[in-house]
């Protein structure tokens, strides 16, 4: 559905939080809720985990955008790591637009555990901002 | 109100000896931390100076500054001594003791802080050659303003030239010839120029037109590198021509004062890549440049430490491949501070955005 859209397939990496978003995709899986099949997950334990390298290493390896998924603030399974990547996301922010990289090419969701419905949403509607943005201005670029 | 005392000797640097000889003699710290030149070279070096007799050397006027030494700071401070410490430091690297501080580096117990107000420095090689036709580096920098165009670039638009959370600011600013005007910034500086009994003064009355004039000049050259560099960095290609000569020697990560782990991930096996994996990525790409992970070292540093970086230009200054990193770097810096509205070495009670969270996030900051 989403292919008509465009012939442009984006590669996006994942980044999500084991114990909501990944649980979240897992029901999303098991109650059949279809999305299209550009995203490629990385579980981490916690969203709180995610150093901005992980971020600029997909950018830079040529992922067309980076989406990371954690729990509700408050939720968090290590009572707060979730608002510690809060906290980290307007600095990768401000770094990767200086370099030519649109800021929304980073998204940061809350999908707790069981929000299925909501996982297929939110990758769905990702997949397709970025599919509208084209590819990352690294694609195809030789980085040292 | 500030105390204000003035010590006037033969030469500038007399004038400072006076002074800092007298923090030793009297009893008043058990040593100083100074810029000091050996026997060897006219370069001063950060010297621990414990003995009032051995202050010879002592030059922490002359317009160099072979290492932001606030490093070698945290390292006398690391751990509190019983020992009394006078630390003579430029305002960029009481910024930067002040970041190593808030990551529990060093600690400020039994610390004297005595800034400079600071007319910048010169790249290790100019000033050696300079140092070589002038034996009174220190004082012919006051007078000459040809010397002064010497300064590194980053000097030129550094606006903080006036130190921060010192105990005492040590300053020529309006000064009149071959005097050091001292000032109190805290209620222990005032304690303890009170106790040095060095004759007391006014601040002089042009000093203020001196500094804004500077400033003027100082933020002209700010706006128009940061014009500049956003502009030549504002895409990964740029990027990529900009740090196309880095020799990954990783010189300007030790010179950051702010870089501070002990153990960089860039030297674990995080990046260690095996052969196998390197030819993955040669067949992925078709070609792969070894070292690899050039781009990544730079941006990740920026991503680490942008918000702590105070622009004290030693990463240039440290680079054999001549790259701007300080204009990237406070470039940079200057819009992720913004952004948490944070500015390193303000204030020691500030916490460091990326070591703190909120329960609710301001505007501005939540996505």
């Amino acid at each position: 559905m989403v292919k008509s859209m465009s012939d442009f397939q984006p590669k996006i990496i994942a980044l999500v939080c084991n114990w909501c978003t990944y649980t979240a995709a897992d029901l999303a899986g098991t109650s059949r809720l279809g999305y299209p099949a550009n995203i490629r997950m990385v579980r981490m334990m916690c969203t709180g985990m995610i150093d901005p390298k992980y971020i600029l290493k997909a950018f830079l390896d040529g992922a067309d955008g980076v989406f990371i998924g954690g729990c509700h603030p408050g939720d968090c399974h290590y009572i707060n790591g979730n608002l510690k990547f809060r906290k980290r996301m307007p600095g990768m922010e401000t770094i990767i637009k200086q370099f030519g990289f649109d800021e929304n090419r980073l998204r940061l969701r809350w999908i707790g555990a069981s929000e299925g419905p909501e996982f297929q949403h939110h990758i769905t509607d990702f997949i397709q901002t970025i599919q509208e943005m084209g590819p990352s201005p690294a694609q195809g670029l030789m980085v040292l | 109100m500030s105390v204000y005392a003035m010590v006037k000797e033969k030469s500038l640097t007399e004038a400072v000896k006076t002074a800092l000889t007298r923090l030793l003699s009297q009893d008043l710290v058990d040593a100083v931390l100074v810029a000091a030149k050996s026997p060897y070279s006219a370069l001063p070096m950060p010297t621990l100076v414990a003995e009032a007799s051995a202050m010879d050397g002592i030059d922490p006027l002359a317009p160099a500054a072979p290492f932001n030494a606030a490093r070698q700071a945290a390292t006398v401070s690391r751990q509190a001594t019983g020992k009394r410490l006078a630390l003579v430091l430029r305002p960029c690297e009481i910024r930067a003791l002040i970041e190593l501080v808030k990551l529990n580096q060093c600690t400020l117990e039994n610390v004297v802080i005595i800034g400079i107000e600071c007319l910048g420095r010169m790249e290790n090689e100019v000033f050696l050659n300079h140092a070589a036709v002038h034996a009174d580096m220190a004082a012919e920098f006051q007078k000459n303003t040809s010397l002064q165009d010497d300064i590194t670039r980053t000097c030129k638009m550094c606006e903080q030239f006036t130190p921060t959370h010192a105990d005492i600011v040590m300053s020529t600013l309006g000064a009149p010839e071959n005097a050091v005007l001292f000032a109190s910034g805290t209620e222990t500086g005032e304690a303890l120029l009170k106790e040095l009994g060095l004759p007391t003064a006014e601040n002089p009355a042009g000093s203020e037109t001196v500094t804004r004039q500077l400033l003027e000049k100082r933020a002209a050259c700010k706006k128009e590198v940061f014009a500049e560099t956003s502009e030549k960095i504002n895409s990964i290609e740029k990027f990529e021509q900009m740090i196309a000569t880095c020799l990954n020697c990783y010189n300007c990560r030790q010179a950051c004062p702010v870089c501070y782990c002990r153990e960089c991930v860039f030297l674990t096996d995080v990046f260690a890549a095996r052969p196998e994996a390197l030819l993955r990525r040669a067949q992925k790409r078709g070609a792969v440049k070894l070292p690899t992970d050039t781009t990544m070292f730079h941006l990740t540093r920026l991503s680490h430490i942008a918000h702590s970086c105070v622009g004290c230009g030693q990463c240039s200054s440290v680079c054999p491949s001549n790259i701007p990193v300080a204009d990237i770097f406070t470039t940079v810096a200057a819009q992720v501070q913004a952004r948490y509205d944070y500015v390193p070495g303000r204030d020691v009670g500030e916490p460091i955005p990326y070591l703190m969270f909120e329960e609710k996030q301001k505007s501005g900051e939540s996505k």
